[in-house]
C-alpha cells in the first residue's frame, strides 16, 4: 500500500480516507507485530537494567549507610523509629511482623503445595458399630491455588516494601546530612490529604479492584492450565492438577473429539461470527434508531416531550429480569405476539420465534429487533443531550444554503455524532459483545445447534460466547477448565477489536481537548 | 411580505405540520409498543382468578391478594436484602467512583497512565468466570448463603472502581482553572474537592448513585451463586426468578407480577424526578469520558 | 421401635467408647432441602422424629425450598456448605456421586432400604454396588392429560389423530420435545430403542448400550417429526398450559391438582397414544423414574449416623403415606404403594396405565440429558430422512465421545460386570498405552478388554492380538467375551492404537 503524504491524504474522500486507514492497519499488522515483539525484549532489557541498578543501590545503601540504615535491612523501620520519624518506624515494623507471621503460620504451607495442588484426595471410611460411612477431607486444591496466589501478592508486596523502607534509609540519611530536618507524623498526616491525596484517594478504589477483580481474574486465568471441573472439584472427590497447555490445544486444534464430533475450535468460530455479527447489529440498530426517536421528540412544534422521553426511561428503570422474562414470554408459540398476529390475521399458524432450530436467522433477527426495545431509551437518553450541544448557527446557514433536512442530517448531526460518541460506540461494541442479560433472559441460546452441542453442555444458535461460557460451567462435566480457556479467548477477541476500531476510528480522542 | 414568500410560509408551514402530526403518531405507536409489557405485569398481578400464566390480559377477577399474599413468603425478606444492598451500594460506590475518576481526572503522576491502561485491560476480561472464586472468598469471609447481603454488597463496592469512566468524563469538562485559583489561596487537595468540585458535579454524583442503587436489584446470576440453597440470603431477582420454575410457576405467577411491581417501584420513582440529572450526568460524562 | 431403640443403644456404645462428646451434644443443626410444596411437612416430620426420640438424638432442622431438578447443581456448587439432607430427581444422581455429594448408606441401612422399596427406586439408587441414596417416590413418569371438550375419547389412542384434532380446534399439544430429553426418549422407548448405562461403586460410568441410532430409531425419529412438525405443538409443559390453549398436556402426577382446577369436569387422565409408520402401530413409551433423598457426607461419624437415620425416617412408610396424603407423591414404600388410598388415586391410575410401555431409568449419565436433549431440535430442523439419519448419527456421535476414547486409549474394566469378587473391582483407562496389573491368584481379574469405538458391542477376548493363552474367554457363559487371567502374576497388558499385547512379566 502507497504511502500518502498528509496533502493527499486530505484529499481523499471520506470512504477512501477510511479505507486507507484500514488498510494500513492491516498491513501494518506484521510490522506491528514485529515492533511488538521488538518491545517486549527492549522492555525485558529495561527491566534487566532496571532490576541490576535497584540491586546496586540496595548494597550501595548498604555499603555507604550508617548502622541505623544496616539494621533496618533486617528490622525494617528501625532507621526511621531511630531517627524519629515514629509513625513510618511503626508501620514498617508492623508490617514485617504481619509478613513473617503469615509465612510461618499459613504462607509457607501454601507456598509448597503450589506446584501439586495438592498430594491426598478425601478417603472414605466405614464404621460398622454406627453403620455409617463417613468422609475424611484432605488437601484443598481450590484453596491451595487461591491462597498460594494471594501468597505470591503479599511476597511481592512484602519486597517492594522492604525496597522502600531501604529507600526511606538512603533519603532521611541525605536529608540529614545537608542539614534539614525530617517530616515529623504531623506533616505524614498532612501529605496525605495535600501532596499525596491522589494516593489517598486510590488506596481504597485500588485495593478493591485488586482484590475482587484482578486477583480473580489471575486466578481464572491460571485454571485454564488445570483439569478443574465437576470430577475434579478439587476437595469432595478428586483434586485438580497442573495440565500445561491441554487445554488451549483441545481448544484450538480443528481436528473434531473421538467418534466425529464438532471440534471446539469449530464450534467457537461458529459462536464467536454470532457473537460479532450480533455486537454489530445491537450496537449500531440502537444507535440510529435511538438517535431517530430523540430527534423526532426534540423537534420543533413537537408536544409532550418530557412525557414521550419518561414512557421510554420507564423501561430502564425496570430490572431487565422482569422485563425480558415477560417479553420472551409474550414471543412464546402461544404467547400474546402470536396471538395477535393471528387474530388480525397476518398469519395463519403460529411463529416459532425461537424453537425453530432450521431457520436459526428467525431467532437471531427477534433478538436483535427485542434488544432495539431494550437499548433506544438509553441511547435516546445520550443522543439527546449532545444534539441539543450541536451550534444552532450550524443549522442556520445550513438552512441558508437551502440544505434539506436529510442533507443537514448527514452534513452536519451525523459527523458531530460520531466524532463525540465515538469512543462511547466502541465500549457499547464490547459491551453487547459480554451482554449476558438479554441472551440468557430471552432466549437461553435457543434454538440448540445440534451439531455444536457436545457433552460440555449444549450450544444455540443465538448463544453469545459468554452465554456459551456460562453453559459450560453449569452444564453436566461443569469444565471450568473450558469455561476458562473460552474467557481467556474472549479477552483477545475484545482487545483485538478494540485495538483495530481504535486504530480506525477518526476521532481519537484527546483528553486535554476539554480543559 | 410578499405574496409569494407567504405562500411559501405556508406551504411549509402545511408540511411540518404534516410531518410533526406522522411523528406524533409514531411517538404514540412507540410509546405504546414500550410499555405494553409493564402494563400487562401490572394487569396481572391484580389477577386473582388464577395463579398461573393465563392467555389473556384483562384479569377476570380484580384484586390485591398477590400482594398480600407476598407477605406470607420470604418476599419482604428478600426486598429488605436488595434495598439494604441498593442503599449502601450507593452510598459507597458513588464515594470510590468519585475518588477514582476525580483523582484520574484531576491529578498528573507517574503511573496515571499505567493505571488507566491496566483498568482497561482488566475491564476486557468477562467477569461472568470470577464468581466461582468471588464465592471462595466470601466464603472464608463468612458472608455467603444466609449471610450473603454484605457479601454482595462487599463485591459490588470493590469492583466499582472500575466504573469511573463516565465521571472522569464529566470532571475533565470543568476547568483547572479553578483548582489553580484555590491552590493559590492556599487551600488543600482535599478541600477544593469537596469545596469547590463536587457542588459543580451534582448531576453526575447523582448519575452514580442513581446507576449504583439501580445495580442490586437486577443482579440475578452472581447474587443466585452466593446466596444458593438459603432463602434468607437471596434478593429480589433471585427469589422472584425461582417462582418461574417448573415446580413453582403455576402457584406462584401473577405472585411474581406482583412482586415484579414492587420490585420496579422504588427505581421508577427516583427516575422520574432525577430524570433531569441522569440525562445531564449522561450526556456530561458517557461521551466525553 | 424395636429399630429405634437399637439405633439409640448404638448411638450411645459410639458415644461412651468414643468419648467423643457428651450427651448433651446430641443435639445437631441440620439444613435440610425439599421441594417448595413440602416444607412445611418436613418441618413437622423432623419434629416428629425428635419427639420419637425423646431427646436422645434431637435435631434443629433448618428447611430450605430447593428444587429437586435444581439440586445438584446447587450441591456442587459448594458441597461443604449444602444440604446435609436434600432430595433430588433421579437424573442427577450420577452427577452428585461423582462430585462427592452423597455419603454411602451403611451395610444395615442397605439392606432396610432394598427390602421396603420398589426394586426400580432401589436401582435409581444404586452406583456399582453401592447405595447412595434414600428412595422418596416412585411416580417420576409421565403420561396424557387432555381435554374433553376438545378431543374426543375414541382419539386418545392415536398420536395422528390426536394431532389433526389439535389442528382441527387450533389448540396446542404440549409435549416438551425441543427442550427436554426426559420427554423425547418417549418415541425412542415405543420403538423399542434402549440406552442403558453401568456405573462403579464410585459413580464412575464404564459402558454403554444405546440403539437410538439404529433402524428403530429411525422409525423413532419419524415419528417425531409428524408431532414437532405440526404448528400447534407446543414444546412446553406445566399445568397452566390448559390457560393458554393448550388441549393435550404430557405431564406427571405432580400437574394433576391444577390440571383439575382448570378443566374440572372436562380432564382426561390417560396413558401416552400411539403412532403409525409404514403401517405399524408403536406406543409411546416413558421413563419411569423416582425423586431420592440424600445425605451429604458427614466427617463426624455419631453426626453422620443420626442424620442417616433422621433421612431413612423421612424416607420411611409414614413420613412417605403423609406425603401422598398431603402432596399426592406416589410412594416408593412397597407397604403404600400397596394402600387402598394409593390405589385409587387418579393421577397414579394413568401412570400405572402407562407403565407396561415405561423404561426404569436406572442410572444415565449426567451428559446424556445435554446429548439427547438436541434431537428434538434437529429433527425439526431435518428436511428428509436423510437429515433425520444425521440427527441421529450426531448423537451417536456425541455419546461415543463421552467416554474421550481417543485412538490411544484402551479401557480395561476388571470384575465389575456382576462378578463375584467385586471388592477388587478396577477400571484401567490405557490413556498412555501401557498398564501393569498384580494378580493374586489363578482365574482372576474378571472383565472385559473394550477397544475405542467398540464400547458399544466390545469383544473382549477376541481382541487380543498376542498373548491370549495368558488368559481365558469367558464368552461361553456370558456373552461380553469377558476374561480371566489363568495364573497369578504380574502382567502388561500393552495397545499401541491398533494392537492388544498381553505379557507376563
Amino acid at each position: 500500500m502507497a504511502q500518502l503524504s498528509d496533502l493527499e491524504y486530505l484529499k481523499l474522500s471520506k470512504g477512501k480516507k477510511f479505507g486507507y486507514r484500514l488498510g494500513h492497519f492491516f498491513t501494518g499488522i506484521p510490522k506491528g507485530i514485529g515492533r511488538f515483539f521488538l518491545k517486549i525484549w527492549e522492555g525485558l532489557k529495561k527491566c534487566g537494567a532496571a532490576v541490576g541498578r535497584e540491586a546496586a543501590d540496595i548494597v550501595n545503601t548498604f555499603v555507604h549507610g550508617d548502622w541505623k540504615t544496616k539494621l533496618s535491612y533486617l528490622v525494617m523501620g528501625f532507621g526511621c523509629l531511630a531517627r524519629g520519624q515514629i509513625l513510618r518506624g511503626i508501620l514498617f515494623l508492623l508490617f514485617e511482623v504481619v509478613f513473617i507471621g503469615y509465612m510461618i503460620l499459613s504462607g509457607g504451607y501454601w507456598l509448597s503445595m503450589l506446584p501439586s495442588l495438592g498430594k491426598t484426595g478425601p478417603s472414605k471410611e466405614y464404621n460398622e458399630l454406627l453403620d455409617v460411612y463417613v468422609t475424611k477431607y484432605n488437601d484443598n486444591s481450590f484453596q491451595i491455588l487461591l491462597y498460594g496466589v494471594l501468597t505470591i501478592f503479599f511476597i511481592i508486596a512484602f519486597i517492594y516494601t522492604w525496597r522502600l523502607n531501604i529507600r526511606q534509609n538512603k533519603i532521611a540519611e541525605k536529608i540529614l546530612a545537608s542539614g534539614k530536618k525530617l517530616k515529623s507524623g504531623k506533616e505524614d498526616l498532612r501529605s496525605i490529604v495535600d501532596d499525596q491525596f491522589h494516593k489517598t484517594l486510590l488506596a481504597l478504589p485500588m485495593t478493591g479492584i485488586i482484590v475482587f477483580t484482578l486477583l480473580p481474574i489471575l486466578f481464572m486465568v491460571l485454571v485454564a492450565f488445570t483439569n478443574y471441573d465437576g470430577t475434579h472439584n478439587g476437595y469432595t472427590n478428586s483434586l485438580f492438577t497442573w495440565v500445561g497447555l491441554d487445554n488451549f490445544n483441545t481448544m484450538l486444534s480443528w481436528s473434531g473429539g473421538a467418534g466425529g464430533t464438532q471440534s471446539y475450535a469449530a464450534t467457537f468460530g461458529e459462536v464467536l461470527l454470532w457473537t460479532l455479527i450480533w455486537a454489530f447489529f445491537a450496537t449500531f440498530t440502537n444507535y440510529f434508531l435511538g438517535m431517530f426517536v430523540a430527534m423526532a421528540i426534540n423537534k420543533k412544534g413537537i408536544r409532550f416531550k418530557k412525557g414521550w422521553r419518561t414512557i421510554l426511561v420507564l423501561t430502564i428503570a425496570i430490572p431487565q429480569f422482569i422485563s425480558l422474562l415477560y417479553v420472551s414470554k409474550m414471543f412464546a408459540k402461544n404467547g400474546i405476539i402470536n396471538g395477535f398476529l393471528m387474530d388480525m390475521g397476518w398469519i395463519t399458524q403460529a411463529i416459532d420465534f425461537f424453537g425453530d432450530a432450521s431457520r436459526p436467522w428467525l431467532a437471531r433477527i427477534t433478538v436483535i429487533v427485542i434488544n432495539i426495545w431494550i437499548g433506544i431509551p438509553y441511547l435516546m437518553l445520550i443522543t439527546t443531550g449532545i444534539l441539543m450541544n450541536i451550534p444552532a448557527d450550524l443549522y442556520e446557514s445550513a438552512k441558508i444554503d437551502g440544505a434539506s433536512g436529510w442533507k443537514q442530517y448527514t452534513k452536519i448531526t451525523l459527523p458531530y455524532m460520531l466524532f463525540v460518541t465515538g469512543p462511547y460506540l466502541l465500549t457499547s461494541f464490547t459491551g453487547n459483545m459480554n451482554n449476558f442479560n438479554v441472551i440468557y433472559l430471552l432466549t437461553g441460546g435457543a434454538p440448540t445447534n445440534a451439531a455444536a452441542s457436545s457433552a460440555s453442555g449444549s450450544v444455540g444458535y443465538t448463544d453469545l460466547l459468554i452465554t456459551w461460557l456460562f453453559k459450560i460451567t453449569t452444564g453436566a462435566e461443569s469444565q471450568y477448565y473450558m469455561a476458562s480457556v473460552i474467557g481467556i479467548l474472549v479477552f483477545v477477541v475484545v482487545a483485538l477489536v478494540s485495538l483495530i476500531v481504535y486504530n480506525v476510528m477518526p476521532s481519537t480522542r484527546n483528553e486535554e481537548d476539554f480543559r | 411580505m410578499s405574496e409569494a414568500t407567504a405562500k411559501r410560509h405556508m406551504g411549509l408551514k402545511a408540511s411540518r405540520a404534516v410531518t410533526n402530526t406522522a411523528i406524533h403518531i409514531l411517538l404514540i405507536v412507540i410509546s405504546i409498543i414500550w410499555l405494553i409489557p409493564f402494563v400487562c405485569i401490572v394487569l396481572q398481578s391484580f389477577r386473582v382468578e388464577n395463579s398461573g400464566q393465563v392467555g389473556y390480559v384483562l384479569p377476570k377477577v380484580w384484586g390485591t391478594d398477590n400482594y398480600s399474599n407476598l407477605f406470607q413468603t420470604d418476599f419482604p425478606r428478600w426486598y429488605t436484602n436488595t434495598f439494604v444492598a441498593a442503599l449502601i451500594t450507593a452510598v459507597l460506590q458513588t464515594v470510590i467512583v468519585l475518588c477514582m475518576s476525580y483523582t484520574l481526572s484531576r491529578f498528573r503522576f507517574k503511573m496515571r497512565q499505567p493505571l488507566m491502561r491496566f483498568m482497561l485491560i482488566l475491564g476486557m476480561f468477562p467477569g461472568m468466570l470470577t464468581m466461582i472464586i468471588l464465592y471462595r472468598v466470601l466464603k472464608d469471609l463468612g458472608m455467603t448463603q444466609a449471610n450473603a447481603t454484605p457479601g454482595l454488597i462487599l463485591v459490588y463496592i470493590a469492583s466499582s472502581g472500575m466504573g469511573y469512566y463516565v465521571s472522569k468524563g464529566f470532571f475533565d469538562t470543568i476547568p483547572t482553572s479553578l483548582d489553580e485559583a484555590a491552590r493559590i489561596d492556599g487551600a488543600t487537595r482535599a478541600q477544593i474537592l469537596y469545596k469547590i468540585i463536587l457542588p459543580l458535579s451534582k448531576p453526575i454524583v447523582i448519575y452514580t448513585i442513581l446507576t449504583a442503587f439501580m445495580g442490586p436489584w437486577g443482579d440475578y446470576v452472581f447474587a443466585r451463586y452466593i446466596a444458593f440453597g438459603a432463602s434468607a440470603g437471596k434478593n429480589v431477582a433471585v427469589g422472584l426468578y425461582d417462582w418461574l420454575s417448573k415446580d413453582q410457576i403455576s402457584n406462584n405467577y401473577t405472585m411474581f407480577c406482583a412482586g415484579g411491581v414492587l420490585v420496579a417501584l422504588p427505581v421508577t420513582v427516583l427516575f422520574m424526578f432525577l430524570q433531569k440529572y441522569y440525562v445531564e450526568g449522561v450526556t456530561g460524562g458517557a461521551v466525553k469520558g | 421401635m424395636k429399630k429405634f431403640l437399637a439405633i439409640v443403644l448404638a448411638v450411645m456404645m459410639a458415644l461412651s467408647m468414643m468419648s467423643f462428646a457428651t450427651a448433651e451434644s446430641m443435639t445437631y443443626d441440620v439444613k435440610i432441602w425439599v421441594a417448595e410444596a413440602a416444607k412445611e411437612l418436613t418441618q413437622k416430620q423432623v419434629e416428629a422424629f425428635n419427639a420419637e426420640n425423646n431427646g436422645v438424638i434431637t435435631f434443629n432442622a433448618t428447611i430450605e425450598a430447593v428444587s429437586e431438578s435444581d439440586a445438584a447443581t446447587q450441591m456442587i456448587t459448594d458441597v461443604e456448605a449444602g444440604g446435609d439432607i436434600f432430595c433430588f430427581a433421579q437424573d442427577q444422581f450420577a452427577r452428585l456421586v461423582q462430585a462427592g455429594a452423597l455419603s454411602r448408606l451403611g451395610t444395615k441401612a442397605t439392606e432396610t432400604v432394598i427390602a421396603n422399596n420398589d426394586a426400580g427406586t432401589v436401582a435409581a439408587a444404586t452406583s456399582g454396588d453401592a447405595l447412595y441414596a434414600y428412595p422418596l417416590t416412585a411416580d417420576n413418569g409421565y403420561f396424557m392429560y387432555y381435554d374433553k371438550s376438545v378431543i374426543p375419547e375414541e382419539d386418545v389412542d392415536s398420536l395422528e389423530k390426536l394431532i389433526a384434532d389439535c389442528e382441527k380446534a387450533q389448540k396446542y399439544f404440549a409435549f416438551e420435545q425441543q427442550s427436554s430429553a426426559w420427554y423425547l426418549a418417549s418415541f425412542f422407548f415405543a420403538t423399542g430403542c434402549v440406552s442403558e448405562w453401568t456405573t462403579d461403586d464410585e459413580g464412575n460410568f464404564i459402558s454403554v448400550h444405546d440403539t437410538f441410532n439404529s433402524p428403530e430409531g429411525l422409525i423413532a425419529v419419524k415419528g417425531m417429526k409428524k408431532l414437532v412438525d405440526s404448528p400447534y405443538h407446543l414444546s412446553a409443559g406445566g399445568a397452566d398450559q390448559f390457560q393458554q390453549n393448550a388441549a393435550i398436556l404430557v405431564s406427571g402426577t405432580w400437574d394433576f391438582a391444577k390440571v383439575q382446577e382448570y378443566l374440572g369436569d372436562n380432564m382426561g387422565v390417560t396413558d401416552l397414544p400411539s403412532f403409525e409408520v409404514d403401517g405399524k402401530e408403536y406406543h409411546l413409551g416413558s421413563f419411569n423414574g423416582c425423586k431420592l433423598m440424600g445425605v451429604k457426607p458427614q466427617v463426624d461419624e455419631v453426626k453422620g449416623a443420626a442424620i442417616h437415620k433422621l433421612a431413612q425416617y423421612l424416607t420411611g412408610a409414614k413420613c412417605q403415606m403423609e406425603r401422598f396424603e398431603a402432596l399426592a407423591w406416589g410412594p416408593s414404600n412397597k407397604e403404600d404403594q400397596a394402600s387402598e388410598k394409593v390405589q385409587a388415586n387418579a393421577g397414579l391410575a394413568a401412570l400405572i396405565a402407562q407403565a407396561p410401555y415405561s423404561v426404569p431409568q436406572g442410572q444415565i449419565h449426567g451428559s446424556w440429558w445435554d446429548i439427547a436433549k438436541v434431537i428434538g431440535d434437529d429433527v425439526k430442523a431435518a428436511k428428509d430422512d436423510a437429515g433425520l439419519q444425521a440427527a441421529l448419527d450426531n448423537y451417536y456421535d456425541k455419546i461415543a465421545s463421552l467416554f474421550k476414547l481417543d485412538n490411544n486409549a484402551l479401557l480395561f474394566v476388571g470384575a465389575w460386570n456382576g462378578w463375584n469378587n467385586a471388592d477388587e473391582a478396577d477400571t484401567y483407562y490405557l490413556k498412555d498405552g501401557v498398564v501393569t496389573l498384580e494378580v493374586p491368584e489363578s482365574d482372576y481379574m474378571g472383565g472385559r478388554i473394550v477397544k475405542p469405538g467398540d464400547w458399544g458391542t466390545d469383544k473382549g477376548f477376541a481382541q487380543v492380538t498376542e498373548g491370549k493363552e495368558l488368559v481365558k474367554d469367558l464368552g461361553e457363559e456370558n456373552p461380553d467375551n469377558n476374561i480371566v487371567f489363568a495364573e497369578a502374576g504380574n502382567y502388561t497388558v500393552t495397545w499401541d492404537g491398533t494392537a492388544i499385547t498381553i505379557k507376563k512379566n
